[in-house]
């Protein structure tokens, strides 16, 4: 085993070997049977050993637990705000080339689905946002997929969900959501504008397969912006690519 | 990110953070203060931290910053490293100092210590925290090549300075 340790060491100090070697040498200089000759190549990974049993004190962590909890109670109202304010001038920007491009009357709901789409409204309005849970929420979103049509107020509080809402989970139920109501005014334009603020890979991936599912072609310049886009990661421009390939 | 995926992701690494802030601080209670410092920035910013690749590589390059942040600010602290350096090599050190100075683990830290960026980072994250070259390459920016090259001559630069500190030739 000896000269294979000396040939480890020689590639060791060359920067040459792996992770396993690295281990190997470290198990042996532990070890009893070092021979006297090596005995003084021992202490540094001695050292990097004992060096690793070094931990933080838990005080950290639960000092770090108490902080960020009484600070999730209370959302930093003005980041929220201008989330939302952000969402909501998407929203016009959307609505308007809706109007453009359809002009469909909405009539409203008949009876029991009209209630069940007041229910909804309510969770998912927001302003209701800090007393909802993201479950709660998420629910709200796949109730509405069960609503035949949404009037403009769903779709409203949907794209809202879709470009404001804090939770990942919540962002994806919405893009789902409005994908079942592409053809409601604004929902299209509300899509592509939203590939414009998304910064979660999932999100913008669920996007990109929505538009390409709904073959909007005014999409494509977008996706391709993002597919050139170094700052986004690679799986996204992957996605952004293949997309744009089925798209046009 | 939530606060559930967060503790789930970035909790785990505080044992890597903190020794890597001790590393470069060398006090206990300024490297549990520095992780302190991290983990609320790393909060603060928690919605941008999906877009990254790798969160880890993230908190360990804005722990290697916040310490080198601190290092700078610190007014007046001995360094006394140089000194101890110099003394090691010089003829005259006493066969007590020698015993003394021979304590491993001082000795080894003391070095390590004195290493000069990147070196010190690289030996760390590779020999203590057994991070791989790619995960290393993420941290730095540094291609694969030129982090061997690096590591290469930390490894080298220790183990001269320990040979000579027990008095031995390091000739081959």
């Amino acid at each position: 085993m000896k000269p294979d340790i000396e040939k480890l060491l020689e590639r060791y100090y060359e920067g040459e070997t792996t992770l396993e070697e690295e281990k190997l040498l470290r198990e042996f200089f532990r070890s009893e049977a070092v021979p006297a000759h090596l005995k003084d190549h021992a202490a540094p990974f001695q050292h990097y050993t004992d060096f690793r049993q070094e931990h933080p004190s838990p005080a950290v962590g639960s000092r770090f637990a108490d902080r960020v909890g009484a600070e999730s109670r209370i959302r930093p109202l003005v980041r929220w705000g201008l989330r939302v304010a952000a969402g909501l001038t998407l929203l016009l920007l959307g609505f308007f080339g809706g109007m453009l491009y359809s002009a469909r009357t909405s009539p409203a709901g008949e009876g029991q689905t009209a209630s069940a789409a007041e229910d909804l409204k309510t969770v998912l309005r927001y302003d209701r946002v800090m007393q909802t849970s993201a479950s709660e929420r998420i629910q709200a979103v796949y109730q509405s997929m069960e609503l035949d049509r949404a009037d403009q107020e769903i779709t409203l509080l949907l794209v809202n969900a879709l470009n404001s809402d804090a939770n990942v989970n919540v962002r994806l139920a919405a893009c789902q959501a409005l994908l079942r109501f592409r053809d409601e005014p604004g929902v299209r334009e509300a899509l592509i504008q939203s590939l414009k603020v998304q910064t979660d890979p999932n999100v913008q991936i669920s996007l990109i397969e929505a538009l390409v599912v709904i073959r909007e072609k005014r999409a494509a310049r977008e996706i391709q912006r993002m597919a050139r886009n170094e700052q986004i990661i690679k799986a996204v421009r992957m996605k952004a690519e293949e997309g744009l390939s089925r798209l046009i | 990110m939530d606060l559930q995926t967060f503790k789930q992701q970035i909790l785990p690494v505080q044992g890597r953070l903190f020794r890597l802030a001790k590393l470069f601080l060398r006090n206990r209670e300024e490297a549990e203060d520095a992780l302190q410092e991290v983990l609320m920035k790393l909060w603060m910013n928690r919605h941008q931290l999906d877009a990254y690749r790798s969160v880890e590589a993230l908190a360990v390059q804005m722990t290697r910053n916040l310490c080198l942040d601190r290092l700078k600010t610190r007014a007046g602290r001995p360094m006394d490293d140089g000194a101890l350096l110099e003394n090691l090599q010089a003829a005259t050190v006493s066969p007590y100092r020698q015993t003394e100075l021979a304590d491993s683990a001082g000795l080894m830290m003391r070095f390590v210590d004195a290493l000069p960026e990147p070196q010190k980072l690289i030996l760390h994250l590779r020999d203590v925290e057994e991070y791989s070259f790619e995960e290393i390459e993420e941290v730095t920016g540094l291609t694969v090549n030129n982090i061997r090259v690096i590591l290469s001559r930390a490894r080298k630069s220790v183990r001269e300075n320990y040979l000579k500190a027990n008095n031995y030739e390091a000739g081959h």
